[in-house]
Order: C-alpha cells, then structure tokens, then sequence
C-alpha cells in the first residue's frame, strides 16, 4: 500500500525527553476501551482475540530513523478512528501491524517489549517483521502484493522499497532469523 | 407434500441460493467492495460454498432427527448451488487474483497447506456434481452412487479446515462453520450407531432362538 501519511517524525518527540543509555527499545500501547473498540471485549467462553491492550514496539535506533512517524492524518485529512486517530505510529519498512494505532503510552526500555502479535503467534510475527519478500509467513508467500487502485499483483520490495534508508540498521543481521 | 408446494420450494432455495451473488454484483456496480475489492469477492464467494455445502449436508440430519422428509429433495439443489459458488471463488482467485500466473498459482497448491486443502475440496465435489443427474444415479446403481456421494463429507471437511488454516488468529468463524459441520456429521454418525445397535439386537435375538429351539 501507498498511503500519503501526514505527520512528523518520532525521532523529535524522543530527542525532547532525552533517552539515557539504559533506553534499548520503544514501546508503544493502544488505548484499551472494549466501548470504542468491540473487539477487546471477550468473546463467547471469554476467548479473546489478542491479548489487550495492543502493544507494539521498535529498537531504538529504528524509532529513531526519520521515516519512522508519529501521524495524525492521510490523504490531507485527519487520520479518521479506523485508520488508528488521534495518534498513530507509521513504519513504513516494516508490515502494517508494527505501526500501532491509537496509541496512549509510549515507554523507553531496557528489554525488548514482548508485543501483541508475537504473544499470539510468536511463529507468525517476529519483533522485526520487517518487509521481506524471501521470508514467507509460515502460511502463505509475501512474494508479491497488490496495491490498492491495482489490478496485477506487484514483487514486493525488501524493504518495502525503502532499503537504501533502512538496511543499514540490519547490517550483520540474519532476517531470516530475525523476521 | 403437492407438487405446488414443491415447486415453491425449489423457487425459494433458487432465490435464497442466487440472493448472495445478487448482492455481490450490487455492491460491484455501486463501487461498493471495500479497499480490497478482489479479496472482497473470493471471501464473500468462499463463505456462501461452505455455507450451502452445509445447508446441503443439512437435508439429511433434518429426516434423522425431526422425521421430515421435504428437505432431501432440496439436497440436489444445494449441492449443485455449492458447486456453483466454489466455481466462481476458484475462477477469481485464478483470473482477478492471479491473472492466469499458473506457476505462482501452482506453487502456492504445492506449498501452501490451505491452498492443498481448498483443492482437494473442490477436486471432491467434480464427481458429485458429474454424477447428480437421476441418469447416473440409474447408471452407476444407487448402492454406488451413494457411496461415492458420501464424497459430500470429505469436501465439507477440506472445505472448513481451508478456511481454519487460512484465517488469521482470533477470527472465529471458522470456528463456527467447524462446529456445524461436527453436528450435521454426529447425527448421522449417531443414526449409525443406533442402526448397527439394532441390527446386531436382531441378530441377537435370532441366534438366541437357534440356540433354544425349544421356547
């Protein structure tokens, strides 16, 4: 997808509050309000989807690159509540769970966060889920993808395209290990 | 039952079986599929094969447990409707979806367990589908034909574990769809039973009788 976001870059907001050295990793929590949002509510024989509230989370360094953004809009308007309002995180390297939507907490941490999707399926989505089209899901190939407004299925890009900004941070690390 | 109340009937599965599509290609021309339109399609399509197959699977638990009789002549009907929609979810996931890349489409079959079991299912229902005319059923001997439909199980099955194994955690309609599929096949599976029970009662009884010729 190619989403004309509007915000600015996380990296201001972090440098204000000064991050000291113990500070390894960001984690970011979405509001819990099973009212606004029916699916935290528990289901039937009290099953839940995730385990609430959403929480997602970035190295240091990663939430500190420029392209990482703090969004409050898209396509010139103001994000409206499905798309993640009032505040949201947008990574655009990496698949569309690890920007967490309507956040209310941000924390700088010494340990990596344990987020929602690899506590629910820790074999589906690792912590860096960063776009790979030579590492499947476990289920289906993420080769190739269709933009919204396209008919053919375009290869996706490592990256997402963007692994002139961004490969350096993995330099040394094997992705297929780290997905 | 008269032979109007039949032909309403049939007129109201045709209608109830057309009704989902109808409202597919509603929502199409008023550019109204979501932001994913071709995933839109294949789920939508795909959901109503597993919920007619079902319904068709339906007919026979209904004579079992109420005693009606009605409903198997419907069977037929929506099982031929199941073929007609995994069709249609088969031809957009190979023309919108795919675009005739019959490697990709290929390897996804090879590799990807949910994509194997979705064929199976449909694979399961071509014979089915071949066989409905009351010709074949003549042609194949209704002991035969019977046995071959009891194919109807298998595609259910394949037909719900695709979409178990597709679906994401915590979407729970697969659940649902498992879980219907597991009465319809336990009623039948107790009918077995309770048939074997007898039989073997009967036989029970006789040989009792052999053993004693005297009471």
């Amino acid at each position: 997808m190619v989403i004309p976001w509007i915000g600015f870059p996380l990296a201001s907001l972090l440098k204000r509050v000064e991050p000291t050295g113990q500070a390894k990793f960001v984690e970011f929590t979405t509001l819990l309000d099973p009212n606004q949002f029916p699916a935290q509510k528990p289901g039937f024989f009290g099953f839940s989807s995730l385990d609430w509230p959403y929480v997602e989370g970035l190295r240091l360094d990663e939430a500190l690159h420029p392209l990482t953004l703090l969004t409050v809009g898209m396509y010139g308007k103001v994000l409206p509540n499905q798309n993640g309002a009032p505040i949201r995180i947008v990574v655009p390297w990496k698949y569309g769970f690890k920007s967490a939507k309507s956040i209310v907490r941000i924390r700088l941490v010494g340990e990596q966060p344990k987020t929602a999707w690899e506590k629910a399926a820790p074999s589906e989505y690792g912590f860096y889920s960063n776009v790979n089209p030579a590492v499947s899901h476990p289920r289906w190939s993420q080769a190739d993808e269709r933009r919204i407004g396209e008919f053919r299925r375009r290869p996706t890009l490592p990256f997402n395209g963007y692994a002139d900004q961004v490969a350096s941070l993995y330099t040394g690390m094997d992705l297929k290990k780290y997905y | 039952m008269t032979r109007r109340g039949r032909v309403a009937l049939k007129v109201i599965v045709w209608g109830a079986c057309l009704a989902p599509l109808a409202l597919l290609a509603y929502r199409a021309w008023n550019d109204d599929l979501g932001a994913n339109p071709i995933s839109f399609i294949t789920n939508t399509l795909g959901d109503w094969t597993l919920r007619i197959l079902l319904a068709s699977l339906a007919m026979t638990p209904l004579r079992i447990v109420f005693g009606l009789s009605w409903p198997i002549t419907l069977r037929r009907l929506l099982g031929l409707f199941a073929f007609f929609y995994v069709c249609l979810h088969f031809s957009v996931w190979i023309v919108l979806d795919f675009f005739f890349d019959w490697p990709r489409m290929w390897a996804d079959i090879v590799k990807r367990p949910y994509i194997t079991i979705g064929m199976a299912a449909l694979l399961s229902l071509i014979p089915l589908a071949a066989t409905s005319t009351t010709g074949m059923i003549r042609r194949l001997g209704a002991r035969n034909w019977t046995r071959l439909h009891r194919l109807a199980y298998v595609a259910a099955m394949c037909g719900v574990l695709h979409y178990t194994w597709l679906a994401k955690v915590g979407v729970k309609d697969p659940y649902w769809y498992a879980t219907a599929l597991a009465i319809l096949l336990g009623v039948r599976v107790w009918e077995w039973g309770r048939r074997a029970m007898r039989r073997r009662h009967a036989t029970a009884t006789v040989s009792s009788r052999a053993e004693n010729p005297l009471s």
